[in-house]
C-alpha cells in the first residue's frame, strides 16, 4: 500500500514537472498574501538576498524553450515595426475619440469573456459588475460606443480571463511562451487565450467567413494599438535585453492578476 | 501646577518640530512628484529643457545603494566592493535616462495619493497616475535613512521594476557574467538619448 503510493506521488511529481500545462500547483504565493500584505511585499524584497540552495535565485517563470521563445519573440517584433506600427500610426488620423469609441464597442462586445470568468471564480459581485456594464453601456452607452456606466455610475471594468481562471483553480503558469502576434504568454496562458478566443468570444456565435473574422479582429488590434503611447518602443530602447525585461513584466503582472 | 503646563507646552512644541523636521514618507513623495511635474507642465520648455531640468532631480530621492544591491540580488555578495561601486555607477545612470526617456510620452495628468502604510524603518505609499487616457496604479516602497525617507522601489501596475531589473540582470549575470553586464550597461549608456522613437 505503502509503495503504491510513494509510486503514485513519485508519478505526479514527475508529471506536474513534466507537463507543465496540467501542473497544478499550489500557489504559495497566495496564502503569503493573505496573511500581511505588508510584510509579505517587503519580504520579497529582503529574503531574495540571501544565496538560494542551488546558488541560482529563483526565475520568475520557467524558461526551458528560449531559443524557441526568441525566434518567435524576434519575428514578432519585424510584424510589429514592418507591418503592425505603420498601419496603426496611419490609422491615427483618425481623431482620438472616435478610436475610443471603437475601444470602447469592441471592448462591450467581449463583456461575456469577463463576466464567464468571474463567475467561473466565483467572484459575484464582479460578474454582477460585468453584466450591469453591458446592459448600462449597450442602451444608455449606444451600443458599446460609450462608457456610461464607469463615467457616470463609476463601475470599473473587471480584466477577467481564462488564464486566470486556470490559475484561480490553483494551475501554475508553466513553461513561458512567446505566441506570434499574441506575445508573451505561457502554457497556462496560451491555453486560456484558447478558453476564451474560440468557446468563450461571442464573435464565435456569430455567422461570420472566416476572413471576416480575421477582418474584425485584425481592426480590433490595430485599433487599439494606435491608443497606445508606443510603450514597446519605450521598452524595447530602455532596456538591456527586450527579451527578458517583458518576460520577467509579464510573469509579475499575471501572478499579481491572479492573487487578486 | 503652572510649571507642568510650561513644561508640556515646551514638550509639545518640540516634538511637533521634530515630527516636522522627519517628514513622512507620501510628503517626500510629493515633493518629487511635484517638482518634476512643474518642470513638465512648463509650455515653453521643449523635450531637451526639460530633460535638462529633471535630470538629477530624482536621483536626490532614491536610495542607490538599496536599489542597487537589491537590483544585483545573489550577485552582489559575490562582487568586489569596486564592481559594486561600478555597478551603482553605471545603474543610477541606466535608471535616470530610463526615466528621462519617459518624459516624452508625458501629455498631461496629475498625481493621486491614496494610501500610506509606515512599519519602523519602512514604508509604501500608494498612488495612481491620472490622465485623461489612463489611470495607472504606482507604488512606492521606502526605506527611513538617516532621518530621510527614500525610495527603493516602485511598483507600477503591480510590476515591480527592482525586481524585473534583478530578473533579467541576474540572466545575463548568469550567461556572460558581470563584466559582461558592465559592457552592455555601457553601451546602453553610448546610445544617443530620446533617440528611436517617432510619433
Amino acid at each position: 500500500m505503502r509503495s503504491l503510493l510513494t509510486i503514485t506521488l513519485l508519478a505526479s511529481l514527475f508529471i506536474s514537472w513534466s507537463l507543465p500545462v496540467v501542473a497544478a500547483e499550489v500557489m504559495v504565493e497566495k496564502s503569503s498574501v493573505e496573511t500581511d500584505d505588508f510584510d509579505a511585499a517587503f519580504d520579497d524584497d529582503f529574503n531574495d538576498f540571501d544565496d538560494p540552495p542551488g546558488g541560482k535565485a529563483r526565475p520568475l517563470i520557467s524558461d526551458p524553450l528560449e531559443g524557441w521563445n526568441r525566434g518567435v519573440f524576434w519575428v514578432n517584433d519585424k510584424f510589429y515595426f514592418y507591418l503592425v506600427k505603420p498601419v496603426a500610426r496611419g490609422y491615427r488620423v483618425v481623431p482620438r475619440p472616435v478610436r475610443r469609441s471603437i475601444d470602447n464597442f469592441f471592448s462591450n462586445l467581449a463583456t461575456p469573456v469577463r463576466a464567464v470568468n468571474a463567475l467561473l471564480q466565483f467572484k459575484i459581485k464582479d460578474t454582477g459588475t460585468e453584466l450591469g456594464r453591458l446592459l448600462v453601456n449597450t442602451t444608455v452607452g449606444l451600443a458599446g460606443l460609450f462608457d456610461p456606466a464607469k463615467s457616470q455610475l463609476g463601475w470599473e471594468k473587471k480584466q477577467e480571463d481564462f488564464g486566470q481562471t486556470l490559475g484561480y483553480y490553483g494551475v501554475g503558469s508553466g513553461w513561458y511562451l512567446v505566441l506570434p502576434i499574441f506575445g508573451p504568454s505561457s502554457a497556462r496562458d496560451g491555453l486560456g487565450i484558447i478558453g476564451d478566443y474560440f468557446v468563450i468570444d461571442p464573435l464565435n456565435y456569430v455567422d461570420l467567413k472566416r476572413w471576416e473574422y480575421f477582418g474584425i479582429k485584425s481592426f480590433d488590434y490595430v485599433n487599439s494599438l494606435s491608443l497606445d503611447p508606443d510603450s514597446y518602443e519605450g521598452i524595447k530602447r530602455d532596456s538591456l535585453d527586450p527579451y527578458l525585461f517583458i518576460r520577467a513584466a509579464y510573469a509579475q503582472h499575471r501572478l499579481a492578476k491572479i492573487n487578486k | 501646577m503652572k510649571r507642568i503646563f510650561i513644561l508640556l507646552f515646551l514638550f509639545c512644541l518640540f516634538f511637533s518640530t521634530s515630527l516636522w523636521a522627519s517628514s513622512g514618507p507620501t510628503l517626500e513623495i510629493k515633493k518629487v512628484v511635484d517638482a518634476v511635474l512643474k518642470v513638465l507642465n512648463q509650455p515653453d520648455l521643449d523635450y531637451a529643457g526639460k530633460r535638462l531640468k529633471v535630470s538629477g532631480m530624482v536621483q536626490k530621492f532614491i536610495n542607490i545603494d538599496s536599489i542597487s544591491q537589491r537590483t544585483l540580488g545573489v550577485h552582489w555578495k559575490r562582487a568586489s566592493p569596486e564592481q559594486q561601486a561600478r555597478f551603482s555607477r553605471l545603474f543610477v545612470q541606466v535608471l535616470e535616462n530610463t526615466y528621462l526617456n519617459r518624459i516624452e510620452d508625458y501629455s498631461g495628468g496629475t498625481v493621486e495619493y491614496i494610501n500610506e502604510r509606515v512599519k519602523e524603518d519602512k514604508a509604501i505609499v500608494d498612488t495612481v497616475f491620472v490622465s485623461d487616457k489612463l489611470e495607472v496604479p504606482v507604488q512606492y516602497k521606502m526605506v527611513l535613512q538617516q532621518g530621510v525617507w527614500q525610495i527603493y522601489d516602485v511598483v507600477i501596475e503591480n510590476v515591480s521594476l527592482v525586481r524585473n531589473y534583478r530578473s533579467s540582470y541576474g540572466d545575463i549575470v548568469s550567461s556572460e557574467g558581470l563584466e559582461g553586464l558592465f559592457v552592455r550597461l555601457e553601451s546602453k549608456l553610448a546610445e544617443p538619448a530620446g533617440s528611436g522613437k517617432k510619433e
